[in-house]
């Protein structure tokens, strides 16, 4: 039922593994320009709003990137997207079209909350930091297992069972913030404020939390699971072709549990350190849309870990940047969506493979 | 009792007319995730042409082409070009996302703030005589327009689908590419074009939202109904009445949901807001395998 994505490479087996693949292809090339499209666009659009693109731009630049705060801000936002989106690229090489980071980066909120307001106040901050992050991971890898197994299990297509527990997760936040986790009489649906030792600290210099570290050595770890080891090849044969990975004895099963539970664990990690390094607690619709950017960056990536750095970093600090633009110029930020709306078609038009 | 149904109604409506979109899609082979947006583009459409336009007629008109505009997007890039269908939609629905509010901003708000537009609601068109019937008077022939619309087409395209030659046509694209091709059809126009209508048809049922039941446009105002029209779609079994049947539990749950809050009866909202979502995953878990899709959806032609 679920091919492999059909607009995406999946070769590349034999080459050098610690080489972007992105340059043999042109392919670099063919996602630059779909940016470069979707800026075009964003300019015509700024232009019909009455302003000045390059005045836009120019604000939205400065605005990401204009002091040590600002690029902090941006790496932070950039740390969900970069996880979870590395996640999503490896499952939709093996052809697994997981859109379920939404609902795994939720409930990895709630996973991180539980555990963080249930630890005794004398644990050392350096573990009860760990816990809490190990507790999203769990809770996001738990979240992927329900979807998995009704795939599996039920043979319901991944996607809808996907999509349909993101509705889910995001409601059982809520639920979870209207009972036990909420604060009472706070007036809407929150956590109390996690516990000063328990906040992830902020790294000096920039205002960023060491979440965007973790996520970067989580990419390069995905990139060597991808092309160094034998779990790696399978997904990429079978996002190549299921039934050359059935032939080659993978099983198609462990393989969509592996990748599943990884990047739920990821989206859950994800949620957690949203929730310790920004937030600082459990708030309701807290993950609206991270999980859509998630595939954004993963596709902008063209599903290759290394490639989802720079990825999320543009939708990042394109985010960052927005929100300053529209305060300085009036340029409204719903513009950002449209960029990356207007990207990820591009992208999905420009890399499709040619038969 | 009345009540509750003509709630359940009420809430059905938006998402038969999205799901009737769909239903066009997927039976010519092009997965409808690109119904969220679609719909968003029509509430958003529909709102802008009643604004400036004055009236209903232009609201409903501009509904059809703006949801009939990501319907193109989306042709374009999944069929024509051969992209993943699920996630161009996806993509589709996070541009409509982008550019609605973003242009409800540029085109009467100032400064970053949203235009605010308030339009008379589409009130109900009581048909004579039937109208006057017990129960069933006042919940099928005292409805607004958009809904009738709704309960005609169910009609209209059970027949187009199983009874002329385009909807055979577009029913073969979708279960053997190679097979209408050879029997005559292009099967590239033909995914194209039901693509196309399946986001006209998509942005009615957006057009519901805005023009009978809100009157106005809010940011993201489909919240999700767009996913929920597609899970019906799938439950009901890609027919029409099929897809009426789950839009109309759908609602009822929701309607059930409403009625719990005001008696204050003390069972969580949020739990029972799940319902719609539990029910489609309950359906599509037990039908398993036996959800027969179209044959070949989601497979892109070969040249």
């Amino acid at each position: 039922m679920s091919g492999p994505v059909s607009s995406l490479p999946a070769g590349g087996v034999a080459r050098a593994p610690l080489r972007l693949r992105l340059a043999t292809d042109r392919l670099a090339v063919r996602i630059l320009l779909a940016v470069a499209l979707s800026m075009l666009g964003a300019a015509l659009l700024i232009a019909l709003s009455g302003h000045g693109p390059l005045t836009a731009f120019a604000a939205m630049a400065v605005g990401a990137a204009g002091s040590a705060h600002q690029i902090g801000a941006a790496l932070n936002r950039t740390t969900p997207y970069l996880l979870a989106g590395s996640g999503v690229a490896l499952c939709f090489r093996a052809g697994i079209i997981n859109i379920g980071a939404e609902g795994q980066i939720a409930v990895g909120g709630i996973g991180a909350v539980a555990v963080a307001l249930a630890t005794p106040a004398g644990m050392p901050p350096l573990l009860a930091i760990l816990a809490a992050l190990l507790g999203g991971a769990l809770a996001g890898a738990a979240w992927a297992a329900v979807a998995t197994a009704i795939h599996i299990g039920r043979h319901v297509h991944e996607v809808l069972a996907t999509l349909l527990l993101n509705f889910v997760a995001v409601l059982l936040v809520q639920q979870a913030l209207a009972g036990p986790l909420g604060q009472f009489g706070a007036g809407f649906l929150q956590s109390p404020l996690l516990p000063r030792a328990i906040w992830l600290p902020r790294l000096p210099l920039i205002e960023a939390h060491p979440g965007f570290l973790i996520a970067l050595a989580v990419a390069a770890a995905l990139s060597f699971v991808l092309w160094r080891t034998r779990f790696g090849f399978a997904l990429r044969v079978a996002g190549a072709s299921r039934p050359a990975a059935a032939y080659a004895g993978f099983s198609l099963a462990r393989l969509t549990w592996g990748v599943m539970l990884l990047a739920g664990a990821l989206a859950g990690l994800a949620g957690g350190i949203e929730v310790l390094g920004v937030q600082r607690r459990l708030i309701e619709g807290f993950s609206l849309g991270f999980g859509f950017k998630a595939v954004t960056v993963a596709l902008l990536g063209a599903l290759e870990p290394l490639a989802v750095v720079p990825a999320a970093l543009f939708v990042g600090l394109l985010e960052a940047g927005a929100l300053s633009m529209q305060r300085q110029i009036g340029v409204p930020s719903a513009l950002v969506a449209v960029i990356e709306g207007l990207t990820m078609m591009f992208v999905l038009a420009a890399t499709v493979r040619r038969a | 009792m009345t009540e509750f149904l003509a709630a359940a109604i009420r809430i059905a409506t938006p998402l038969l007319l999205a799901a009737l979109g769909g239903i066009l899609s997927e039976r010519a082979g092009v997965f409808a995730v690109g119904l969220e947006g679609m719909m968003l583009a029509g509430a958003f459409a529909a709102t802008i042409g009643a604004w400036a336009g004055g009236s209903a007629a232009a609201g409903i008109g501009l509904a059809l082409a703006g949801g009939a505009v990501i319907g193109l997007a989306v042709a374009v890039v999944a069929v024509r070009w051969r992209a993943d269908n699920m996630v161009t939609g996806l993509a589709a629905n996070i541009l409509a996302l982008g550019l609605t509010s973003y242009l409800l901003r540029v085109a009467a708000g100032g400064g970053g703030r949203p235009a605010s537009i308030h339009l008379p609601l589409l009130g109900p068109w009581p048909i004579p005589v039937l109208a006057d019937l017990p129960v069933v008077g006042k919940l099928l022939f005292a409805q607004p327009p958009l809904t009738y619309l709704a309960l005609l087409g169910c009609v209209a395209f059970t027949l187009f689908l199983g009874r002329t030659q385009a909807g055979l046509a577009l029913c073969a694209t979708g279960e053997n590419p190679e097979a209408a091709f050879a029997a005559g059809a292009d099967p590239l126009r033909v995914r194209m074009l039901a693509v196309i209508a399946c986001g006209a048809v998509a942005g009615l049922g957006g057009a519901v939202l805005s023009l009978q039941q809100v009157g106005t446009f809010t940011d993201g105002m489909t919240g999700g109904r767009g996913y929920l029209a597609l899970a019906s779609l799938i439950v009901g079994r890609w027919t029409p009445f099929g897809a009426a049947a789950a839009c109309l539990v759908f609602g009822a749950a929701e309607a059930f949901e409403l009625r719990l809050q005001t008696f204050g009866v003390p069972v969580s909202s949020y739990i029972v807001q799940m319902a719609p979502y539990l029910i489609a995953l309950a359906v599509l878990a037990v039908l398993g395998r036996s959800a027969r899709l179209p044959a070949a959806i989601g497979r892109p032609l070969e040249q």
